[in-house]
């Protein structure tokens, strides 16, 4: 089948064409736009392996959700690129050693297994008709993995509470709407009434 | 199963061309037929004739960071309900067991959310 390869070959060509752009676009924003084509074309690559949810979830939460949770603290660090680049020069040693050091054991390690031998990530076998990936993760999810699911759901709400508590402010002298408050309220404390007596009209 | 994602890749090869040809006849059109007179006062920031008071790019708000990371964290939550709806007659009272424990840590969160008052825009 031809055409499974070419569309393979031309989503890799561009996720890693994305993964390339992130880290070497000047513009931070255009970085996060970079991230996303790679995260769409990695999620083109899941479709082809016949991970349906998987792929449909990596859209809708890392496009949708995480990344605009990047482009706001992109945004919200106001980051100036010049400070960034002092001492480029001096650090470049250290880092291109740091570097070589993690290419170097990550080849060894992928060569010790023969990883970069043909034949060695063959294609998986198609699934017959009636398989369905979505609910493969479900079976799974809700049996052997309830843990890591149960786990899940708390580190949730770790997250809520501490977005919660590192970003909530009350401003002073905000102005916000009390419903039941002005379902309560009483005549008296909106109007004053006033008796007096009534005066003649000037001049007459 | 492949086969039915196929309107799709149609779909996106189409507007790849589209947008490839676009940009193309855009830029040579543009080159051939438009005048160039670049001037540094044309790439100046204009503002009804005063000075600007700032630059374009002001910091956001951090509030709007806290809306953001509010729906990603529910948005997850609905994504786990897809898997489990599809199984859930297979799983039986187990798998409502399960997901009941997952939703009621998330409930705690709701509500400690609305108690706080995050979700109110002041």
């Amino acid at each position: 089948m031809p055409i499974y390869e070419i569309v393979f070959y031309a989503f890799s060509l561009v996720m890693l064409a994305g993964a390339v752009g992130v880290i070497t676009v000047r513009n931070p924003v255009y970085a996060a736009l970079c991230l996303v084509l790679t995260f769409f074309s990695a999620s083109a690559i899941w479709m082809l392996l016949e991970a349906e949810f998987l792929a449909i979830i990596l859209i809708v939460v890392y496009v949708g959700a995480v990344m605009v949770l990047f482009l706001f603290v992109v945004m919200m660090l106001d980051i100036n690129v010049a400070p960034l680049k002092e001492g480029f020069i001096r650090y470049l040693p250290v880092g291109i050693l740091v570097a070589a050091l993690m290419a170097a054991e990550l080849l060894v390690l992928i060569w010790s297994k023969g990883r970069f031998e043909a034949g060695a990530y063959p294609l998986p076998a198609p699934n017959p008709e009636e398989y369905s990936n979505t609910k493969a993760v479900g079976e799974w999810l809700f049996t052997n993995y309830l843990l890591a699911f149960e786990v899940a759901g708390v580190i949730l709400l770790v997250a809520i509470i501490a977005a919660v508590a590192l970003t909530l402010r009350h401003r002073a002298g905000g102005h916000r709407q009390n419903p039941s408050h002005q379902v309560r309220v009483e005549r008296d404390e909106r109007v004053r009434l006033v008796k007096m007596k009534p005066e003649p009209r000037q001049g007459s | 199963m492949l086969a039915e994602y196929f309107p799709v890749l149609v779909f996106l090869a189409i507007s790849v061309v589209l947008g490839a040809i676009l940009i193309a006849t855009g830029g040579i059109l543009g080159a051939l037929l438009g005048h160039s007179q670049p001037n540094s006062e044309k790439s100046s920031p204009y503002e009804c004739g005063f000075e600007a008071f700032e630059d374009t790019r002001s910091k956001f708000d951090v509030r709007y960071y806290l809306v953001a990371i509010l729906f990603i964290i529910f948005d997850l939550e609905i994504a786990f309900f897809i898997p489990w709806a599809l199984v859930l007659d297979k799983l039986g009272v187990f798998g409502l067991a399960a997901m009941t424990i997952f939703v009621l840590e998330l409930i705690i969160g709701f509500f400690f959310v609305w108690k706080k008052g995050a979700l109110e825009w002041e």
